[in-house]
């Protein structure tokens, strides 16, 4: 058996009942990101003695629970205790925290292993920049195309099945963006749900941390363990954590799904150009999806909302209006630290007013209030995710992330949970759709997606490169 | 789409903002600033979508709120 193509349910029930050792599962995990980060750069630090040392360590204690003994890695934007945290920038090289983020801390203390630090965009933002001091990460699907960002060595690593699991973050579709060009599930919870504490800011107001995992309960299973009120996180909610994983059900009998179509129907091309009509590929992957969710026994209904423009652009002003206050002084006293692409996208913050900041947060609950009133009758809704597929790597214009249809970033400006899956393949290259709920909801979210996962094969999918090494079957 | 910024009043906006520029750097960012002109206008678009999508907007009311307001005695 080769332990590394276990999901974390399946790996967390071997170590259960005892046919599988943390350590061989650490060991195999270690041997493929030996034998195929050089080409995919997923990682910009493996921690291999100190893993080795935690799995045996764990080996001997009881059970904390599903993740004990479960190896995981993180963005390198999240805060590690001893250990370097560069987020991507040459600014924070030499940058050692002196404590844990939060989310670590909880993950660490529920029994999961650390493998390593993910390539980032630097500060979450700026890639795929090849002028940094860590090369972008490859997508596994074929190494000539992009991963997408910033969450890029976050996603590779767990398609390509260097790590179980892997935590991201997303600001305007930094994990479900990857999650969608790599072919994973990828979640963005609630704002509030996930505490924020120890991990790099790019956005007060619109960053999220989420898991990366191959399935849906490999999801449920890492929110379950991050999820819950951190009082030192002055964003974070206090509210009750439901048990996720008993949401997961094959049937979505007597559930109403709204549908969100004319943001890639209508709105991309109305509001971007031209050049972003959808793929006639990816619109027959969606509307084949949500066959799939009626299949299952959901109800579809038409949703309409605002413009896909209203919604990203107040998504980028406010993230670009916090980013630049945030590196402000860096700005202005270092800024041959920065590479081309954060400093370019991040510098665009410089020049809008008080009042312009002020029009976003307005336009904000405006679309918080026209989501919330258009969702009161739906238990859920889909939308798309990237409408093509990953382009080549060494096509990515600078100033892409604003030209581009964002179909991610109106769950951020909404706070509302969205989970990314894959729904079909172009030209090898995996396809997705979002799954969104209302805030706090994400148990509808994986129950719609579960139920999606069972009724199709793509998150058994894996790219050719994540084939079991010669000697592991 | 909107076009960049003109070159005298991207200047201002560069002193105002404390940054100290190469010419290139000040080219790259003038030409990314088309895009802080869209946000702008889209951040100021309010009322039914078909209107928006025909470029008939209404302005926002003076009582709509920020979607972040202070609590007291919340930090």
């Amino acid at each position: 058996m080769d332990p590394s193509r276990l999901t974390i349910a399946q790996a967390s029930a071997a170590i259960a009942q005892g046919s599988l050792a943390p350590l061989s599962l650490v060991d195999s995990y270690l041997e493929r990101i030996a034998s195929l980060d050089g080409e995919l750069h997923s990682y910009v630090l493996v921690l291999a003695e100190e893993a080795r040392e935690r799995a045996r360590a764990l080996a001997a204690e009881p059970s904390r629970g599903p993740l004990h003994g479960i190896p995981l890695s993180l963005k390198d934007i999240y805060w590690t205790r001893g250990r370097r945290t560069t987020a991507g920038s040459r600014l924070c090289l030499d940058f050692v925290p002196a404590e844990d983020a939060e989310t670590w801390r909880r993950l660490e203390a529920a029994g999961a292993i650390l493998l390593g630090k993910n390539e980032t965009h630097e500060f979450a933002i700026g890639g795929p920049d090849f002028t940094l001091p860590f090369p972008p990460a490859r997508n596994p699907w074929n190494t000539a195309h992009y991963p997408a960002g910033s969450s890029s060595g976050s996603a590779v690593a767990v398609a390509a099945g260097l790590t179980a699991g892997a935590l991201g973050s997303d600001t305007g579709g930094s994990i479900r963006g990857p999650a969608a060009f790599n072919g994973i599930a990828g979640l963005k919870p609630t704002y509030g749900r996930v505490s924020r504490r120890g991990v790099f800011p790019l956005s007060y107001t619109l960053d999220h941390c989420g898991p990366l995992t191959r399935t849906v309960e490999d999801c449920a299973l890492l929110l379950q363990a991050i999820a819950g009120h951190d009082p030192l996180d002055p964003a974070s909610a206090d509210r009750p954590v439901p048990d996720y994983r008993k949401a997961l059900e094959r049937r979505l009998d007597g559930m109403a799904i709204g549908v969100i179509r004319h943001f890639h129907e209508a709105d991309a091309v109305a509001g971007f150009g031209p050049e972003n009509a959808p793929n006639p590929a990816y619109c027959a992957a969606f509307e084949e999806a949500c066959r799939t969710l009626e299949k299952a026994g959901a109800r579809l209904v038409d949703l309409r909302l605002s413009p896909l423009l209203d919604y990203a652009d107040a998504n980028r002003l406010i993230m670009l209006a916090e980013a630049f206050a945030l590196h402000e002084t860096d700005f202005q006293e270092r800024p041959q630290g920065f590479g081309r692409y954060a400093f370019a996208r991040i510098g665009l913050g410089a020049f809008f007013s008080a009042a312009d900041y002020v029009e976003a947060l307005r336009a904000r609950r405006e679309l918080c209030r026209e989501f919330r009133e258009a969702t009161e009758g739906v238990d859920a809704v889909v939308s798309a995710n990237a409408t093509a597929p990953a382009p080549k790597i060494d096509t990515v214009p600078l100033w892409g992330v604003f030209e581009r249809a964002s179909y991610t970033a109106p769950y951020n400006l909404l706070g509302a949970p969205a989970l990314s899956l894959p729904i079909g393949f172009e030209d090898g290259l995996p396809l997705a759709f979002q799954i969104a709920g209302k805030p706090f909801a994400e148990s509808s979210v994986f129950k719609v997606g579960y139920a999606f996962e069972q009724a199709t094969p793509f998150h058994r999918e894996r790219p050719p490169i994540a084939a079991s090494l010669p000697g592991r079957t | 789409m909107a076009e960049p910024i003109p070159p005298d009043r991207f200047t201002v906006l560069v002193e105002r903002a404390g940054l100290k520029l190469t010419p290139e750097e000040f080219e790259e960012l003038r030409e990314g600033s088309r895009f802080v002109e869209r946000m702008k206008e889209s951040v100021r678009r309010s009322g039914p979508r078909e209107a928006r999508l025909r470029g008939v907007t209404r302005p926002r009311e003076k009582t709509a709120e920020p979607a972040h307001i202070f609590i007291a005695g919340k930090d």
